[in-house]
């Protein structure tokens, strides 16, 4: 197909050309291009079949108001190809085809059948006998749906996402958006505007119509959009669909990224103080049969194709219209060389007189009162039925292209969504916001304006009225705009009719779900006979679209019928998005954040088998050998290093520190001294075990302690909530990332400790669970004993920055002593041979310190401190039937290890194996579980059943922990 | 989404920036003659007000502190003062 020669308006650059692959065609485009237009410069006119009828579906709107044109683009579905710029070797595909090509459609006999689908067909039909039901479904779900996700795909592109704040935001880049971005932006406020479009200018932008001696619509639009380019405290958002409108004035929206962006579509949170609303209107589809066939479009649509892309619609068009723009249209298309086979208007009169008398100029027929009832042509449009809108005359006339519409709606979504209200206008026939939220202001062709000086001086107004919400003195220039406003034209009387006289059996109401006037019928005559219902059972309007075609027809349709109890028909619900929006998109960013260990780098490169553990990353083990069991066995035979940084870590200080501890912690924290570690328990309310840790005095009122890694976050908040009534005067520093932690353990730790500092670190002069501080050749440390995993070991806290350099020097003194890196499983299995508890391994939110076997840390004179968990920690004490926390060991020598989680059963669930390991200490399978208290009696047998295991349970028993070194002489010495 | 709080040190900031801290039911009743239904009415129940209700919110993602504000539970907003 030939492009027209360069108009002004073009927004395609001739010479750089680009191709994208429909099916097995190649289509050729320019720079510019929006698939849709790449492929109708191909002749393409059939985009897809639409859902239930399989009937031809080609370009209507040409902004995405409906499914026709989705298409499945590089493997992605539902692509909406008016909206999707082209991108040299695209590969296109039509949806919803049964065949090779969207021409010719295997099912396209459904349209045949539509009279056996009646609206509600499937509710009525299949589900008697009910074993009918499944099959039934089966068979619905392959033929159900639009566009086809391949399991395998994987999508590619960058997904971002930004939060804005702002002073004022403006939906809607027009003239009057752009109006009101400039008169707010004027009182010195920061403005972010936003635009659906790849360009600002509305129903401005491709129109030739003068809007001053010698300014055409088009350069007035483009000399607005530079000075809003010009201007600094601007943000402009093109390609930037709006999807939700929120109360408190947040706006969601989502931008396209064009090739220089670093995003392929980015979501925007935009909170403002002030919102505009300018996003003006949509065309009213015009009803009538066939009113869908590839070749029947909207005015914007068939204009656009010319103005933007140089693309005539066709060869001859006629025209049924509603609206100046219609004849507008009619007349520039004229003038660019389309062949008009006549116009018909919906109105009598109220049309401007002037362009009736540029169309009789151009010898086109203008027909007043004639509205379009038919569209012939299997596949394509090949003539059009007019008839006189009180159905006594018809004619028949060929051609290649309808430009059908009834009418303007308003695009009143961000209105409605955080709570506005729409009545019926009877001038405009419009539904316009009666109600508007707070600090929310609508401007321009939205309110029914078509004069260009009312609709950018609306936009001006609104935008002061924004400045004024953001505490600008603006009451005089107020004033004077409104009086301004007052001199223009108002809102023009809009048309109220939806469809002309048919019978409705092929006139679609909806697109999306192939919803015709006849199933609205259908549906009202079973009685469900106002919008929302007859919505849900027609389902018009629930299609990707979003209602923006059948949006303001249907209950207009219904308030004609008269038959409705709802004397006042409104518009459907509309619900965020408004527009179909990738989930990716909301997904946001996909850069996964976690938090590094300072040893990360070197551990990396040690070999360390990194693992994501909350928010940190870990190394699992240093070798390839799932069981760590070198690891395990050098901690147990000469000494380990384990980076432990990722453990909470506190700085408590002030006159009621210690009251704040006593509040959070079970035990008695009074009797924490100077050079002792002190271990305890936080309980929640129910005496359930929230974490564990140590607490060191480190000074008069100053306390260092330590939370589990998973419960780092949480603690400050904690301890401050439950302190939250008391006015108590303490502060907390979180030293998580300050310090790291090395844990040094195995019989040969004090030797190589020994050689690091000059500190006596002898056992009596540093004995099990004592602190000291001192000094790794001048390097400042904190060292206590503990036992964790069951060897003499020391735990290092050591400013992070200072980390790798004590590590390695620990490293390499030790190597005579084979020292050697550990992780995380060994220290799992180490610290279980221990019986010692992971807080969410061994415990659960209903356990308590009683069940593990810890209810020794509970100090309970200590009333006045009140103390969370005191009060059921004394009510569960002796209750029964609690999972009580065991160790066990398999009953039969060279059983295999059980599965973690595995359930205990007997006639019914009695427990669940927590974690279980071969222990290499004591060579055979350990374990530790919580089951029913009646069961952990020593010697009880256990039977676990595994996933899968086919009925064959293992057999265990259970036995007393620790497993090894009960007495605990390893670590102590 | 929408949510906004005033935190007293802070100013308005957006609601995911809070953590819940639940109904405001005053200190914990003493422990001492303390009968189990007590205890648990106050750390269970709620009075789930449709209304303008006292509550607790932590500003976990700004200064971390603890405070309460009105919030109607039926619009979602915070208000003002009873």
């Amino acid at each position: 197909m030939k492009r027209l020669n360069q108009l002004p308006t073009f927004r395609i650059q001739y010479g750089k050309e680009l191709s994208v692959n429909f099916g097995q065609k190649r289509c050729r485009g320019l720079e510019g291009d929006t698939i849709a237009s790449a492929l109708y410069a191909n002749d393409v006119r059939i985009f897809g079949r639409s859902l239930k009828y399989h009937r031809p579906r080609g370009l209507y709107s040409l902004d995405g108001e409906c499914s026709n044109t989705m298409m499945a683009v590089d493997g992605i579905p539902n692509v909406r190809a008016e909206n999707t710029p082209a991108v040299d070797g695209m590969n296109i595909k039509a949806q919803n085809v049964f065949g090779k090509t969207p021409d010719f459609d295997m099912m396209r006999f459904m349209d045949e059948l539509s009279w056996a689908m009646p609206a509600g067909f499937y509710y009525q039909t299949l589900h008697k006998p009910s074993r009918i039901w499944p099959l039934a479904i089966k068979h619905i779900r392959k033929a159900a749906g639009l566009g086809i996700l391949s399991p395998d795909f994987h999508m590619r592109g960058k997904f971002d996402e930004s939060y804005i704040s702002t002073d004022v935001c403006v939906i809607g880049g027009g003239p009057a958006g752009m109006c009101a971005a400039l008169s707010a932006a004027d009182q010195g406020l920061r403005v972010v505007l936003l635009e659906n479009r790849p360009w600002l200018g509305g129903y401005f932008e491709y129109r030739p119509r003068e809007y001053q001696k010698g300014v055409p619509l088009y350069q007035r639009a483009r000399e607005l959009a530079e000075s809003v380019g010009h201007t600094p405290n601007i943000r402009t958002f093109k390609n930037t669909a709006m999807i939700g409108s929120y109360h408190n004035n947040l706006i969601t929206a989502f931008q396209r990224g064009n090739k220089s962006d670093i995003f392929t579509e980015r979501y925007l949170e935009i909170r403002a103080g002030s919102v505009v609303v300018a996003t003006g209107c949509i065309e009213r589809p015009l009803l009538f049969e066939n009113n869908e066939r590839p070749g029947v479009m909207q005015i914007g649509c068939a204009h656009r194709l010319a103005r933007n892309w140089g693309l005539l619609p066709g060869k001859r068009a006629a025209f049924s219209v509603g609206h100046d723009l219609g004849l507008e249209a009619a007349i520039d298309l004229a003038d660019l060389g389309l062949d008009i086979a006549c116009v018909a208007d919906i109105r009598q009169d109220s049309y401007d007189s002037n362009l009736a008398a540029e169309l009789e100029k151009r010898n086109i027929p203008f027909l007043p009162g004639w509205v379009a009832i038919r569209a012939h042509g299997s596949k394509t449009v090949n003539a059009v039925t007019l008839s006189s809108i009180n159905a006594t005359r018809r004619r028949k006339l060929s051609c290649d292209t309808v430009v059908a519409s009834a009418g303007m709606t308003p695009v009143t979504g961000p209105v409605i969504l955080p709570g506005g209200k729409l009545t019926y206008d009877n001038h405009t026939g419009f539904f316009l916001p009666a109600t508007i939220p707070p600090q929310m202001h609508v401007a321009g062709r939205l309110l029914g304006l078509d004069d260009p000086f009312a609709i950018e001086t609306s936009g001006l107004l609104a935008g002061l009225k924004a400045a004024a919400d953001c505490g600008k003195p603006v009451e005089n220039n107020l004033k004077e705009m409104a009086k301004n406003q007052a001199t223009l034209p108002g809102p023009t009387r809009g048309t109220k009719l939806v469809t002309g006289p048919v019978k409705g059996k092929e006139t679609f109401i909806c697109f999306d779900e192939d919803c015709t006037l006849k199933n609205i019928n259908q549906a009202m005559h079973r009685g469900f006979d106002v919008p929302e219902l007859i919505k849900r059972f027609t389902s018009a309007g629930t299609g990707p679209g979003q209602g923006g075609i059948p949006g303001h027809n249907l209950p207009m349709y219904v308030a004609e019928t008269g038959e409705s109890p709802d004397r006042n028909p409104k518009p459907t619900t509309v619900r965020p998005p408004l527009v179909p929006v990738y989930l990716a998109t909301y997904a946001g960013s996909n850069h996964d954040m976690s938090k590094r260990t300072p040893m990360h780098d070197s551990q990396v490169k040690a070999g360390g088998k990194m693992e994501r553990i909350g928010v940190w990353n870990r190394a699992r083990r240093f070798s390839s050998d799932t069981s760590a069991r070198k690891e395990i066995e050098n901690v147990r035979n000469n000494v380990g290093l384990l980076d432990g940084s990722t453990l909470g870590k506190f700085r408590i200080f002030g006159s009621d520190a210690l009251k704040a501890l006593q509040r959070v912690y079970v035990s008695d924290m009074s009797k924490v001294a100077e050079g002792k570690v002190k271990y305890s328990a936080m309980c929640n309310e129910d005496g359930c075990l929230m974490d564990d840790g140590i607490v060191v005095k480190i000074d008069e009122n100053d306390y260092y302690m330590t939370a589990s890694t998973g419960r780092a976050g949480q603690t400050i908040e904690w301890i401050r909530y439950h302190t939250r009534y008391d006015g108590w005067n303490f502060h907390m520093v979180n030293l998580t990332d300050a310090y790291g932690v090395i844990n040094m353990a195995g019989p040969n730790a004090r030797k190589v400790l020994e050689k690091v500092t000059d500190a006596d670190v002898s056992n009596e002069a540093f004995p099990f669970a004592g602190y000291r501080e001192f000094l790794i050749q001048n390097m400042p440390v904190r060292a206590m004993r503990l036992g964790f995993v069951g060897e003499l070991s020391y735990e290092l806290h050591v400013l992070s920055s200072y980390m790798q350099s004590i590590w390695d020097l620990l490293e390499i003194t030790g190597k005579e002593f084979g020292i050697q890196k550990f992780g995380l499983e060994a220290q799992n299995i180490l610290r279980m041979e221990k019986g010692h508890v992971i807080i969410g391994s061994e415990s659960e939110q209903r356990t308590t310190i009683h069940d593990l076997g810890l209810g020794f840390l509970w100090y309970r004179n200590k009333p006045e401190a009140k103390t969370v968990g005191a009060f059921a920690l004394k009510d569960t004490e002796h209750q029964k039937g609690r999972l009580k926390l065991v160790g066990f060991k398999m009953k039969e020598s060279g059983t295999r290890v059980p599965k973690d989680g595995s359930p205990l059963v007997d006639s019914r669930i009695r427990g669940y194996v927590c974690t279980a390991r071969y222990s290499w200490a004591l060579k055979e399978p350990i374990g530790m579980a919580l089951v029913d208290d009646d069961l952990c009696g020593e010697g009880t047998t256990l039977n676990i059943y595994e996933d899968g295991c086919k009925g064959k349970l293992l057999s265990a028993k259970v036995v007393s922990m620790p497993f090894y070194d009960p007495d605990g002489k390893q670590m102590r010495c | 989404m929408a949510f906004t709080i005033t935190c007293p040190v802070c100013g308005i900031r957006r609601g995911y920036e809070f953590r819940f801290g639940g109904e405001d039911k005053g200190p914990m009743p003493p422990e001492e003659s303390l009968a189990s239904e007590t205890w648990c009415e106050y750390v269970h129940m709620n009075n789930c007000i449709a209304g303008i209700q006292k509550e607790w919110w932590f500003h976990r993602d700004g200064c971390g502190s603890w405070f309460t504000i009105y919030r109607d539970t039926t619009t979602n907003q915070q208000v003002e003062n009873r």
